[in-house]
């Protein structure tokens, strides 16, 4: 598992590497305001660092995170500005802070936890407010506090001496500190890109509910990304106040955000190389479109548009340019690493084993006395079913029977119906479905959800590494192979054919060693062929893991073949069930299929 | 009236029509049948341009508009009572009604909606009330006079039947043949095939994405066991 | 007593520029499921305008005209040039582009109008106050309440009334079914964008009586009240974003005048933000309820 590591390391210390040059070439070259410039842009680098860990891994466009950076900004000016100063700025600041005056690596660190507690708060809001990947929620928590922020700042002038902000606070000595900084948060947002917590972010970046039928609960991968970023954010702050000697409200405030956002934008939100490119287009861009405004440029015809305020033009035009051309940023989610992973290649399986060790424990899953209601139509009544270990169970009943509801209330998707779900007489009412999962219930999706921007193998690792603690070995490489994918398991999911993705699908939901897989029309859309060999391949995969499966299909002749005993539902209720011949020559099952007489 | 030339059509990854030929003549009505999954709504779809047609041709009373758009087809004089009714829940059930005459002239839409309560008195009864507080039936009914609405020519309509009680089922294939006798050209997607093939003319068979089989008149009989047509295939 | 009906009338009137602000918002997310960030930019392009022509010594009802017949443009451009093309992409994506659309367009008036307010005339009577019992009411105050009110009545009666305001009510609700109806999906976004610039540019000249002066943050400025308002009401529910806008004035004149000692009466801004922040945490329900149902 170390291994996987590697190559992110050495591609972040490459990327850092290329970085560092480019700016010490630029401070070389230029004159000592590009020195400052490359100073602020090497920080700015380490912040939108901190914005990729979040926004990346989450896909949650958290707009006001430079805001944190506002905490840590104000305790590093206060603890470490000279009390002499502090008697003049801000004589009645509470707490006793105008006569306190610390070292700075304690202020950092102080400043860090303070941040990391405000982190706290924010992230209990988005908790609660069930933000997930590309909600507005997010966006507008987020939004009120980074203008709570602002207003606090700008209007406790006991404390902060509002908008003047504070000055005279010791300054760095040298880029050195800032250079290590942006080595180590660089390595540390590879890392966790890597980590269990962030892939298993990213998969619910790309499907909530995919993820959570797969066991992965998004509150901790968030609020793990959440926190990390809030630290780097921390840390890139206190280096921006010291590097400035001052600290104001508008620091970290819109305009701050409009840069980095822009950065992140820009290069591609969902990889770090990405966004190290974005920083350093953006600065140059900023830098020349202030050039060119600037008195010393003149290029005749051009007057109207080189004037000051240009390099907001800029980063607005860029913004919204990439937006409507390209929105995945110039590098989509490519780092650096992936080219090195020529040189430095995962290892492989030469030769996949079995599938998976399960032993044949026996298992019954039921459902018993099932109802639910949405908006007061009655979508289920009083459904009882019986699926043990080994057996294949069909569901089948005309279009809106209630077939994909119930196997809705069997994965937790359901909160609040009649009725229990038992699994070996375990009571599993009201679980989450990320713990269903875990208990050993895995499922499909009637409309194919992958996580589509993750690679066939990562699509089948998520559901495997959400499991780690269950202790039951699946062997991925063997899956992949069963599904014949292994040729193309580096490959997004979304290029995959349609025949391939539905197969991709099942392998995953196989891949929490689950006692029971629940399948949603798993041959729709399928021609006869096609059909026919998923049809196999479902009966072998139910064989191998020894799991009891309950499929709805509409193929009715794919349920005859393949399943022991069938269950018909019609409007909600268990209208049938029993062997396959028993079902096709019940009166009440044909008079549903084809009307009354 | 209608006819479809070699229509394909494809969502993402799946191609859920191929080369698919049927044709409704004015005055029948034509019923489509066949299993969940064989894209008897993605043809709809297509037909009504909601979902683009990546090769083949619809043609309308002689005109092709493979490329058009609902609304313009809703011009031409043809209509779709959607799968599912999709009425609009917040809205009252006579301002379902005007929206369903969105495209035609005031004073057009004033008459036709008077004629619409008439024909369907419940409405009638409960113009005033909220959409979202219909019975499935009453929906339905809602959903087919709204799309009566636009004076069409043609209705489509894709699975009427489709969660409603058996009695209900039979007020809205009364409905059907009440709607053909007054001369509208229907073609009906349906899962009910025994219904749909009492009242129908001609019917076609869909399976995963093709016509497979078409029958009228006395040969209907022969589909009638279909159970095992569905299954045995 | 008359303190509060002083400070309440005081609070309706601040209230009723972010309450029209919030509709507008609110007319464009029910339509394009879309935060338009960049819909407090015709209230900036509005208050030029009315500079400009007061340069040009227009009198005040036409500087009135000026200000909605140019924030109902503005509002279409952005909607021509900004989402036209995006009408399938993700939440993330048009908000990032509503942002940039707002960002180009302050930088538009930094660089070519100028970063200093631009102030202006305003006619002398509203100033003057009018005495209503034991009332003391700033004649802007009144034309504040009975403006916002025609507005909201008038608004109402298109949506309710009117086959675009039903049309637009039917597309909130679902936007295909509309379409199968026969309406047009270009004008209907169109329109709400229209009406929306419409609502904003009332507003505009509410905020110009009080404030005289253009200036290239105004949009900005107005906007996140507005934003706020549309999302404590619900940013599905109009009228939740109205009442939100009203409630927010009145909230901030009451913490202004009397919730906050006076030492800290200058934050009342964070007040009641920190306000909506627990509001976030403890309602989170009661706040988006314009929730898409997925289909599983």
């Amino acid at each position: 598992m170390r291994e996987r590591f590697l190559a992110p390391t050495v591609g972040a210390v490459v990327l850092w590497g290329v970085v560092v040059g480019v700016a010490s070439i630029a401070a070389a070259l230029g004159t000592s305001s590009t020195n400052t410039l490359v100073t602020q842009m090497l920080i700015d680098a380490i912040v939108v660092v901190g914005l990729q860990v979040f926004i990346g891994n989450t896909g949650m466009l958290s707009f006001g995170h430079p805001a944190f950076g506002a905490y840590a900004g104000y305790v590093v000016a206060l603890l470490t500005m000279p009390v002499s100063r502090k008697l003049i700025q801000i004589p009645d600041a509470p707490w006793g802070l105008a006569e306190a005056e610390v070292d700075p690596t304690i202020a950092t660190f102080a400043a860090v936890a303070v941040t990391l507690v405000v982190g706290a708060i924010v992230g209990l809001a988005l908790v609660r407010s069930g933000a997930s990947s590309g909600a507005v929620a997010a966006t507008m928590i987020t939004l009120a506090f980074l203008f709570v922020t602002h207003e606090i700042a700008l209007n406790w002038t006991d404390l902060t001496d509002g908008g003047g902000g504070l000055g005279f606070i010791p300054r760095l000595d040298g880029r050195l500190p800032i250079v290590l900084t942006l080595l180590v948060v660089l390595l540390v947002g590879r890392w966790f890109a890597e980590s269990r917590p962030g892939r298993l972010a990213k998969a619910v970046r790309e499907d909530g509910l995919a993820a959570a039928a797969s066991g992965v609960d998004r509150v901790r991968p968030q609020m793990a990304a959440l926190f990390l970023s809030v630290l780097i954010i921390a840390v890139g702050a206190v280096l921006r106040v010291r590097a400035l000697g001052s600290m104001t409200p508008s620091f970290f405030y819109f305009d701050y955000t409009l840069l980095t956002l822009a950065m992140l934008i820009v290069g591609g939100r969902n990889s770090l190389t990405g966004s190290m490119l974005g920083v350093v287009t953006i600065t140059a861009g900023i830098e020349f479109t202030r050039i060119l405004a600037g008195e010393s440029v003149s290029v005749p015809g051009l007057d109207w548009l080189l004037r000051p305020n240009l390099s907001d033009l800029f980063l607005g035009g860029a913004m919204l340019g990439f937006m409507l051309i390209r929105p995945r940023g110039l590098l989509g989610d490519w780092e650096l690493d992936h080219w090195l992973r020529r040189w430095i290649p995962l290892r492989r399986r030469s030769a996949p084993g079995a599938v998976s060790d399960r032993s044949g424990r026996k298992h019954i899953l039921e459902a018993k006395g099932i109802g639910a209601t949405f908006s007061g139509f009655r979508a289920l009544s009083d459904v009882s079913l019986r699926v043990e270990t080994g057996e294949i169970v069909g569901l089948i009943g005309p279009n809106g029977a209630g077939k994909t509801t119930l196997i809705n209330v069997m994965s937790g998707l359901v909160p609040g119906h009649d009725g229990q779900v038992l699994l070996d007489d375990e009571d599993l009412t009201g679980l989450a479905p990320h713990d269903l999962a875990a208990r050993g219930i895995g499922r499909t999706f009637q409309n194919l959800r992958l996580f589509s921007d993750l690679t066939v193998r990562e699509n089948v690792e998520i559901a495997r590494i959400a499991h780690d603690r269950r202790g039951h070995d699946i062997d991925v490489d063997a899956l992949l192979h069963a599904a014949g994918l292994t040729d193309v398991a580096d490959r997004r999911a979304s290029e995959l054919d349609y025949g391939n993705q539905r197969r991709l699908e099942l392998i995953r939901a196989t891949a929490t060693a689950p006692a029971f897989l629940l399948l949603d029309e798993p041959t729709s859309g399928m021609g006869e062929a096609e059909s026919s060999a998923m049809v196999d391949f479902v009966r072998h995969l139910a064989g191998e893991i020894g799991a009891g499966v309950l499929v709805i299909d509409h193929d009715l002749h794919f349920i005859v073949s393949i399943c022991d005993r069938i269950y018909v539902l019609d409007h909600g209720e268990l209208i049938a069930s029993g062997s396959p011949d028993v079902v096709r020559n019940d009166a009440l099952v044909r008079a549903a299929y084809l009307g009354e007489d | 009236m209608l006819r479809v030339a070699g229509v394909t059509a494809r969502y993402g990854n799946i191609t859920a029509l191929r080369g698919v030929d049927l044709h409704v003549s004015e005055g029948e009505l034509v019923c489509l049948i066949g299993p969940n999954g064989a894209g008897k709504t993605t043809l709809m779809s297509a037909v009504t341009g909601l979902l683009p047609v990546t090769a083949g041709r619809v043609l309308f009373e002689g005109e092709d508009v493979t490329r058009d758009s609902p609304d313009a087809l809703l011009r031409k004089g043809l209509a779709l009572v959607p799968e599912r009714r999709r009425i609009f829940a917040d809205l009252t059930v006579e301002e379902n009604l005007l929206m369903g005459g969105v495209t035609v002239a005031p004073a057009d839409r004033r008459r036709r909606l008077k004629e619409m309560e008439e024909l369907f008195p419940v409405l009638a009864e409960k113009r005033t009330l909220h959409a979202g507080y219909l019975s499935g039936g009453q929906a339905q009914q809602l959903a087919i006079a709204r799309a009566l609405m636009s004076g069409p020519r043609l209705v489509l309509m894709d699975e009427p039947s489709l969660g409603l009680a058996p009695a209900l089922v039979e007020v809205v294939f009364q409905l059907i043949q009440d709607l053909k006798e007054r001369g509208t050209t229907l073609l009906i997607v349906e899962q009910n095939a025994k219904k749909a093939l009492a009242v129908a003319d001609r019917a076609y068979m869909l399976r995963t994405g093709e016509i497979v089989d078409e029958a009228s008149g006395q040969d209907l009989d022969r589909w009638a066991d279909l159970f095992e047509a569905y299954v045995g295939g | 007593m008359i303190a509060v009906l002083q400070q309440l009338v005081d609070g309706l009137g601040r209230g009723s520029a972010y309450a029209l602000l919030a509709l507008g918002l609110g007319l464009i997310f029910g339509v394009m499921h879309l935060v338009n960030f960049a819909h407090g930019e015709p209230v900036t392009v509005a208050a030029y305008s009315v500079y400009a022509a007061a340069m040009f010594g227009a009198p005040w009802w036409a500087l009135a005209v000026v200000a909605v017949v140019a924030a109902v443009l503005t509002s279409l451009a952005i909607e021509f040039a900004g989402f036209r093309r995006l009408r399938a992409a993700d939440d993330f994506t048009l908000l990032l582009t509503s942002f940039g659309i707002a960002v180009l367009v302050r930088a538009g008036f930094s660089m070519w109008v100028s970063t200093t307010p631009r102030q202006f005339h305003r006619p002398a009577w509203i100033f003057d106050t009018v005495r209503a019992g034991p009332l003391a009411l700033e004649i802007y105050d009144l034309v504040v309440i009975a403006v916002t009110a025609l507005t909201l009545v008038g608004t109402w009666l298109l949506l309710q009334k009117t086959m675009f305001g039903l049309a637009l009510r039917a597309a909130a609700e679902d936007f295909d079914a509309a379409r199968l109806m026969g309406a047009r999906a270009n004008r209907l976004i169109a329109g709400a964008f229209a009406l929306a610039g419409l609502l904003a540019g009332i507003a505009a000249v509410l905020i110009l009586m009080r404030r005289g002066q253009a200036e290239p943050d105004m949009g900005l400025d107005i906007l996140l009240p507005g934003l706020l308002a549309a999302i404590i009401g619900g940013l599905g529910r109009l009228e939740g974003a109205v009442l939100g806008g009203l409630a927010l004035g009145v909230a901030q004149s009451a913490f202004r005048a009397w919730i906050l000692p006076n030492s800290l009466s200058r934050l009342t801004e964070a007040a009641v933000f920190g306000l909506i922040a627990l509001l976030f945490i403890f309602r989170p329900e009661g706040i988006l309820s314009a929730r898409r149902a997925e289909r599983v």
